[in-house]
């Protein structure tokens, strides 16, 4: 029937044509994360699809998702979705089993949905989705659909692999680095490696007659200045750019020094005024004067680097009255609207495609490389690429933030811990924005309505507990690293918890589940933290782990366990136990194994989780044992692989992941692995060693100073 | 400027370049073969690992004046279908997270099986430790590396 629609779309998601071909777009960003399986799992249960049969697209800003949310962040794809593609794909099934039930003249209670066909059970009579895509589009839309109870589901909570795995595997998937536009330049700068410097003066003469060289421009639109060398193809931009003489201005922060930064940092330890207000339970001061033994430690956190695999890098074609982008972005709205104002347009003028993003890590919530490609495009006329050498990607651009946490602790006559003092210090401020009139009137709001994350959501139950954060800003530009604020809260909150539970006599795992009875729910603020959960999740690590069975030293290495856990906001439980070795001539550390046991209510797909677990896991062990970035002379060190360590796999631990199954709504885990890994290696080694490390990188060099 | 005629998966290929240009950018940018990627410029990742005569090598340090009468295989020419033992096992043990690095590691391994018909973790962990993952496939990396050099000891 000629007018009859051919395609089923009754909301942004899904779409089915008459030749039963089933489409899906997921909504965030695939980053390795999982996101283009899981989101289309959910979709994909609801809906009653074979999984076989669907074919998956990437959702774009703008247009059909415009008011559905697109951003990668906080670990909140699955958390963020679960009910929205639920009730979506439901909507669907519902709208698909009324149109048959409408053909065959029965009661839709009386036909099901399964497997991408919708049947009659009394009579077995069957029609495929594609079948009913004219008589389900011209039903009601539902508002309530029915969702599945869990106990029914057919894919989600199933380990299936990744569904773009094959085209990865094949060399065919399409990262940002890879996309070509018909009539596309190659372009990259001469950035300025001083913060907040510029150009001064530049020579473009020699790099001009360079083959394949076209425009050399100078460029303003992104984080850093510098000249744009663009060409016909990589490598001429990149001898263009070799050959171009820039001369800079350092500007104002010249000076800035990463080691003097820290000890600025440690200066506000003194400071006798409350900070900004993090938590104040009980009577901390009172405590701490009547503790018959008190404590105290210092912990410092570097700068750190993202450092994915693909470097930052944009394609952008301005034309008249609209511009496309293509970029490996974890914030597509930003990117569109960000280039809609820089160029004028409204932003339904401005396609911004997603690509693969080659590791993102939260640098690519930045969309700073997408204007530089943007003003270069529109300089020229023709669609260019920006990319970024590792030596840019590794010194320019944002990075974590350096912090200082210093934590007093006190216990009473018997051991028992009574009081837990933590003050945050840090230049965290550029990362959500600098305090608000409100914040800054106000000491006693909670920071940023909850800041430091692993400070405010202490979970331990101390009758006393204060903790503020003392702002000190850097220069240097800072925003979200895996973990967010929780890798130095949380490496001097567990570690500190270790020396504690030392100075006290007590077993490090039996102090952690004393100070979280009576494993009742810790209300803090907005949060909701179950503590329960907790002591759950480290019960099953100790098991796990052999725990109550210490490691034996042998002749060459000393042999120790750490534990660690964390809540990450409130829905995802996690305790990890890491076994290690110490040389002991050597000073050399080997992490063995992580026993990683977490609770995140229910799991999309426990093959995603057990890989974000490997993965947060080697993520923080770079942090823990190699890599840093170091400022001197308002400039980043580091420059590439070479002088920023990661983590191999001739170092990496076998690790162990174990899921407790309950059905909790689900929480996060693309980052939750990531903050128990400094603190469990080094109470490892501190129980290996007897040596305290209290900075990172934890290093061979740091464990023999200590004697 | 001078033409280089690369053979690469099989088909041989006139390229116009400058000699020192790195092999990396010729199958990128000029043959539009994007499956080899660009992690550091100075070989130290193995992002960028093509198999020269059947031994891994890493394309951004050769130059196309090395390259005259090599044969090229870049991950696009590993397997006619996708299914060379290691695409297959990668499959099967789900290694990928982001997948960037992943065509190199593939690369890699599937020098490393011939090699090394039997690979222990400490094999593979030498041959491999030369690369970078950020995501931090590892583990699975070592399971797939097994599964495909089993999968070929069987045939």
């Amino acid at each position: 029937m000629a007018d009859e629609p051919g395609v089923f779309e009754p909301n942004a998601y899904i779409s089915i044509t008459r030749d039963n071909v089933i489409r899906l777009w997921i909504t965030r960003s695939e980053m390795g994360q999982g996101v283009h399986t899981t989101l289309a799992m959910m979709l994909a249960e609801e809906l009653e699809v074979d999984w076989s049969q669907i074919q998956y697209e990437q959702a774009m800003p703008g247009g059909r998702f415009k008011g559905i949310r697109l951003r990668t962040s906080g670990s909140g794809s699955t958390v963020g979705t679960y009910n929205a593609l639920r009730k979506a794909g439901a909507t669907a099934r519902e709208m698909l089993i009324a149109a048959a039930a409408e053909k065959w003249n029965v009661d839709a209670g009386s036909c099901r949905a399964q497997q991408g066909t919708v049947v009659h059970l009394a009579t077995g009579r069957k029609l495929t989705f594609g079948e009913l895509v004219a008589g389900a589009a011209r039903q009601k839309v539902p508002d309530n659909p029915t969702l599945k109870t869990p106990k029914d589901f057919r894919v989600i909570g199933k380990p299936l692999e990744r569904i773009d795995g094959r085209a990865i595997v094949t060399g065919q998937a399409v990262y940002g680095i890879d996309v070509h536009a018909p009539g596309m330049l190659y372009a990259v700068m001469a950035r300025c490696p001083f913060i907040g410097g510029k150009v001064a003066a530049f020579d473009a003469t020699k790099a001009l007659a360079v083959p394949g060289v076209r425009h050399i421009l100078p460029v303003n639109s992104g984080l850093a200045t510098g000249v744009a060398v663009v060409a016909d193809y990589t490598w001429a931009a990149l001898k263009g750019r070799d050959t171009l003489k820039v001369q800079w201005t350092p500007g104002p922060n010249a000076g800035f020094d990463s080691d003097h930064f820290l000890s600025q940092m440690g200066d506000q330890l003194a400071q006798r005024q409350d900070g900004y207000f993090v938590r104040d339970d009980g009577d901390a001061r009172t405590a701490l004067d009547t503790a018959a033994k008190k404590l105290e430690a210092t912990y410092e956190f570097p700068f750190q680097a993202h450092a994915p695999v693909e470097t930052m890098n944009c394609v952008a074609d301005v034309r008249k009255g609209s511009c496309e982008i293509w970029a490996p972005t974890q914030c597509p709205e930003v990117v569109q609207s960000e280039t809609a104002k820089m160029l004028g347009l409204p932003e339904d003028s401005v396609k911004v495609h997603i690509t693969l993003v080659g590791g993102g890590f939260g640098r690519r919530l930045f969309a700073d490389y997408v204007p530089e490609a943007v003003e270069v495009s529109r300089a020229i006329g023709k669609p260019v690429q920006m990319l970024w050498t590792r030596s840019d990607d590794m010194r320019c651009g944002f990075f974590h933030p350096s912090d200082v946490e210093h934590i007093v602790g006190g216990l009473d006559t018997d051991g028992r811990p009574i009081v837990w003092v933590q003050r945050s210090i840090g230049s965290n401020l550029s990362m959500f924005g600098f305090p608000t009139e409100k914040q800054q009137k106000n000491l006693r709001l909670y920071f940023n309505d909850g800041s430091p994350w692993g400070s405010f959501d202490n979970p331990y139950n101390f009758p006393n507990l204060k903790a503020d954060f003392i702002p000190l800003n850097s220069p240097v530009p800072t925003g979200p690293w895996r973990a967010v604020e929780y890798p130095p809260t949380v490496f001097a909150r567990e570690s500190f918890l270790d020396e504690m539970a030392h100075a006290a006599g007590k077993d490090p795992l039996e102090f952690r589940l004393h100070l979280l009875e009576p494993g009742d729910v810790l209300k803090v603020g907005d949060a909701k933290i179950d503590r329960s959960r907790l002591i759950r999740v480290l019960q099953v690590a100790a098991e796990k782990s052999a725990w109550k069975h210490p490691l034996a030293h042998t002749e060459d290495r000393l042999w120790g366990r750490g534990v660690a856990c964390n809540v990450y906001d409130e829905d995802c439980f996690i305790a990890q136990v890491a076994e290690v070795s110490v040389g002991r001539q050597s000073h050399d550390i080997r992490v063995h194994r992580i026993v990683c046991v977490s609770d995140c209510g229910i799991v999309v797909n426990p093959l995603g989780l057990e890989g974000q677990a490997e993965s947060g896991i080697t993520w923080g062990l770079s942090a823990t044992l190699h890599g840093k970035i170091d400022f001197k002379g308002g400039a980043a060190v580091q420059e590439n692989f070479q002088d920023f360590e990661v983590l191999r796999i001739d170092e990496a631990p076998a690790v162990e992941t174990h899921i407790v199954v309950t059905d909790h709504p689900p929480g996060g885990f693309g980052e939750t692995g990531v903050p128990p890994v400094a603190p469990s290696v080094a109470n490892a080694i501190f129980a290996a060693t007897g040596k305290r490390i209290r900075s990172l990188p934890i290093t061979p060099g740091k464990l023999k100073a200590v004697g | 400027m001078s033409a280089f005629t690369l053979s690469v998966n099989g088909k041989r290929h006139l390229v116009d370049a400058d000699s020192d240009m790195p092999l990396l950018w010729a199958l990128r940018d000029f043959l539009r073969l994007t499956g080899t990627k660009y992690g550091c410029g100075m070989g130290v990742c193995g992002a960028c690992t093509v198999h020269e005569d059947g031994e891994p090598v890493r394309s951004c340090q050769i130059p196309l004046s090395a390259t005259a009468g090599k044969e090229y295989v870049t991950i696009e020419g590993l397997s006619a279908q996708g299914d060379h033992p290691c695409q297959t096992a990668w499959l099967v043990e789900d290694v990928s997270q982001c997948g960037y690095c992943q065509a190199g590691m593939i690369m890699q391994a599937a020098a490393l099986i011939l090699r090394k018909p039997s690979p222990t973790d400490a094999d593979i962990d030498a041959d491999l430790s030369d690369h970078i993952c950020r995501c931090g496939t590892y583990q699975r990396m070592r399971r797939a590396i097994r599964r495909a050099a089993s999968t070929v000891r069987k045939t």
